[in-house]
């Protein structure tokens, strides 16, 4: 009981000095307040995999009636920049091949006659270079044509994958009523918004922890640190303990901004929120502070953590799903603690999740932070030289 | 500028470079680490996707089509004994979709009157994780569709062409949103390209069929677009941070502040950091491009002499990017926090994931204003679209004048006095 209390106050103690430093930190309000603005509004406004502003351009042979209303159509939709004319097969490749041009429609001299036979076909080139766009604005185009000249819902038409109520026809043989569950209207921006939380504080954890130790060792009071009589994990513990209120008020921070800036508040419970983001913010302070122990100089512990930072992003499906990642990639990327709270979050944050549901990441958190401690314990033994 | 003091410079410079284990673990390992992660991660192709199944009709029509979804391999069909177990597995994130069979399914489908609607089956996605949505909705969609139309036999003049998702990896098939309704009765379930669908014998014709096809990528395939965004991703970032790390740690050493005060001039000091460390990220854009052609077999469609020019040319930028870094930051932990704030929207802002076409539009300009867009661009049209020179032209001097730009700024960070 009373190694204890020692414990207690020895942490403490060290977290007094942390706090003495942080508070004199010139990068501190940067970190807490201009980099969630800045992730906000880049969350917010530039990460979107929906084609907007698809320039395009026509080559149509047939001019009809039918061949305008499908264009029409197209623009209308409002995915197309107002469309282009090109004269020929080449000009429409060496468009596409110089990048100024998505896609160009081409209409077959035949339409009409096709039309009579009741086989009205276009072809539709795409600059294949970007997968996702590409197969996207072909699913548009797709859609749309296959409702020109058919009364439809205007709200329907022409809103292409997207569109909440996306039916089958009225001549399909079966009728598939499609429903997006937490994000009718499938906007991109809740996918973003929820993970951003995880983002920001990977940031600053990590790059906060990263230097804790090194920063010790390049001033040469790493060695006296070491021989108080606090324990290494103490000491650790204490150096962690200030970088805990940053995070929670960066996750204030991002979390009142998406809701006042975009009206995207969580729908599940905040507490379960809160609660759910210390295990995180541990695993990922620890890993900052086990770089630190790897690390000789600032230098190095910057490029590992950088070189941390940059994958987790990717690999953790916070930008892209990790569902769609093949095998290895996938598994790879749960070694991330960011994987686990991003799904936590937006089973949380999207989906109103409660603490039965969120068990398991939970727990892997859990797992991983009590690993890294146990590699923190081990690196941290004094040892000469 | 005196070449000899330029020569004495870059040979400090490259043994201080080479001297160091871990300058050179970080120059082999994060290009090909890079490389091996991010080239396969842009996929559109669903699998293995768990999908939750509540049969209440329990049919011949309905277990085939759970069946053949199962043997599609996309989805992994779990089945459900409620309506309120789906909703909850589908909220804790269990599944992905759900699919609700109604109990009158097959009674509707059998005895179903011309000009009547067609049987419904509810799906649901789970609109959380909104990509992955997008891609199980195409999918799902075109199953489906082919199952029944298979289920509905040679009679019915539903014509249904199968999709390929099952054999391999389809080509424009996830398109979402397969053609529907196309033409009278027919319904072809996938805009399969040169799919042979004999004329439905109908007047009254609505809609168009499209035929859509992919250039310089017909298969639709992640790779390339990421493996070229990979250059850009490792010559940006890697070279950046070394170079703002090894002149921070010069300063910190006090070293910096020797060679300020030697006869060699701002120009020379500058050249002699980032000539031998382009050499040396020159040799990683070899290595990449070899690696990337021996494990993937993705290889520039365009010029590779062309292509190795242009990212020699890249890093200068970059690496006067870093030496402005640096030279403008006091301490290291400076330096991190500068880093890491400037590349995280660098790293979403440049084209590398997000397109940047889908952007509002002052995030566009922004996007423009970094390097990092125009050489990822650049890249992209090389590798996948074998653009030649002359057509780049525009972008390069982009690139031209930004090198001169941050080159300017660099120069006069290094010439203050601190």
């Amino acid at each position: 009981m009373n190694g204890l209390r020692r414990s207690i106050s020895n942490v403490l103690a060290v977290a007094y000095k942390e706090t003495a430093l942080l508070r004199h930190d010139k990068t501190l309000p940067q970190n807490v307040l201009l980099q969630p603005i800045i992730m906000l509004l880049v969350f917010g406004f530039a990460l979107s995999f929906r084609p907007t502003q698809v320039p395009w351009a026509v080559l149509d042979r047939s001019e009809t009636s039918a061949s305008r209303a499908l264009v029409a159509d197209i623009q209308a939709s409002g995915y197309f920049e107002p469309p282009g004319r090109v004269a020929g097969y080449a000009e429409a490749h060496r468009l596409l091949r110089s990048g100024r041009l998505g896609a160009v429609l081409v209409v077959p001299s035949d339409l009409r006659r096709r039309m009579e036979r009741g086989r009205p076909e276009v072809q539709l080139l795409l600059d294949g270079t970007d997968p996702i766009t590409a197969a996207r604005v072909a699913g548009y185009v797709t859609q749309i044509a296959s409702h020109v000249g058919r009364r439809t819902d205007p709200a329907l038409r022409g809103r292409g994958d997207t569109s909440p109520a996306a039916r089958t026809g009225p001549e399909a043989p079966v009728d598939l009523r499609q429903q997006f569950r937490f994000n009718p209207t499938l906007r991109d921006l809740d996918f973003y918004l929820s993970a951003m939380a995880g983002f920001l504080l990977t940031n600053i954890c990590l790059s906060a922890a990263a230097l804790s130790l090194v920063a010790e060792k390049e001033n040469g009071t790493y060695e006296q640190l070491l021989a108080q009589p606090t324990r290494p994990l103490e000491v650790v513990v204490g150096k962690l303990l200030p970088n805990i209120a940053v995070s929670y008020v960066s996750l204030a921070m991002a979390t009142i901004g998406s809701g006042l800036a975009f009206g995207f508040w969580p729908k599940g419970n905040l507490l379960l929120l809160l609660l759910a983001t210390l295990p995180f913010v541990l695993a990922t302070l620890s890993i900052g502070v086990f770089v630190s122990t790897l690390a000789r100089t600032s230098a190095q512990a910057i490029f590992i953590a950088v070189f941390f930072i940059m994958p987790s992003f990717v690999l953790s499906g916070s930008m892209l799903p990790y569902q769609l990642m093949p095998h290895g990639v996938r598994e790879f990327g749960g070694l991330f603690p960011l994987r686990w709270f991003q799904i936590i979050a937006r089973r949380v944050i999207e989906r109103g999740a409660t603490f039965s549901e969120i068990a398991v990441p939970l727990g892997v958190l859990v797992a991983i932070f009590s690993v890294l401690l146990a590699a923190i314990r081990w690196r941290m033994k004094p040892r000469l030289g | 500028m005196s070449l000899r003091r330029l020569w004495i410079l870059m040979r400090r410079e490259a043994l201080a470079t080479l001297r160091d284990p871990f300058t050179i673990s970080i120059l082999v390992l994060v290009p090909l680490m890079a490389l091996l992660l991010f080239s396969s991660i842009m996929s559109t192709e669903v699998r293995g996707l768990s999908l939750g199944i509540l049969d209440l009709s329990n049919g011949p029509v309905s277990r085939r089509i759970v069946r053949e979804l199962a043997a599609s391999g996309n989805f992994a069909p779990r089945r459900f004994a409620t309506r309120a177990e789906i909703e909850k597995a589908l909220r804790a994130g269990d599944i992905s979709a759900a699919m609700i069979l109604p109990p009158d399914f097959e009674r509707e489908r059998g005895a179903r009157a011309p000009g009547s609607p067609p049987p419904q089956i509810d799906v649901m996605y789970d609109g959380g994780e909104a990509v992955l949505a997008t891609n199980a909705e195409a999918y799902l969609k075109s199953l489906v569709l082919a199952s029944v139309g298979r289920a509905a036999g040679p009679s019915a003049d539903v014509v249904v062409v199968p999709p390929d998702g099952a054999a391999g990896r389809p080509g424009l098939a996830p398109g979402p949103a397969g053609e529907v309704g196309v033409e009278g009765g027919a319904t072809s379930a996938l805009p399969a390209p040169g799919a042979a669908t004999p004329p439905a014998r109908r007047a009254a014709t609505v809609g168009i069929r499209v035929v859509p096809r992919a250039l310089f990528n017909p298969r639709l395939d992640g790779r390339p677009y990421m493996v070229a965004g990979t250059f850009g991703f490792v010559l940006s970032f890697a070279t950046t941070l070394i170079i703002a790390v090894s002149v921070v740690n010069e300063r910190f050493a006090g070293t910096f502040e020797q060679l300020q005060v030697t006869p060699a001039t701002s120009i020379e000091i500058l050249l002699g950091k980032v000539l031998p460390l382009g050499a040396v990220f020159s040799v990683d854009v070899v290595l990449m491009m070899i690696v990337a052609w021996a494990l993937f077999g993705v290889w520039p469609a365009g010029s590779a002499l062309f292509f190795v020019l242009l990212s020699v040319f890249y890093m200068i930028v970059s690496l006067s990017l870093g030496v402005l870094i640096s030279a403008t930051s006091a301490t290291a932990a400076e330096a991190v926090s500068k880093t890491v704030l400037l590349s995280t929207p660098l790293i979403q802002l440049s084209g590398f994931a997000f397109p940047v076409r889908n952007m509002a539009l002052p995030f566009r300009w922004i996007a423009e204003l970094i390097p990092a867009t125009h050489y990822i661009r650049l890249s992209r049209a090389i590798y996948l679209r074998g653009e030649g020179p002359l057509a780049l032209l525009p972008e390069i001097a982009v690139i031209i004048l930004m090198g001169f730009g941050l080159g300017a700024l660099a120069l006069r960070a290094i010439g203050r006095r601190t």
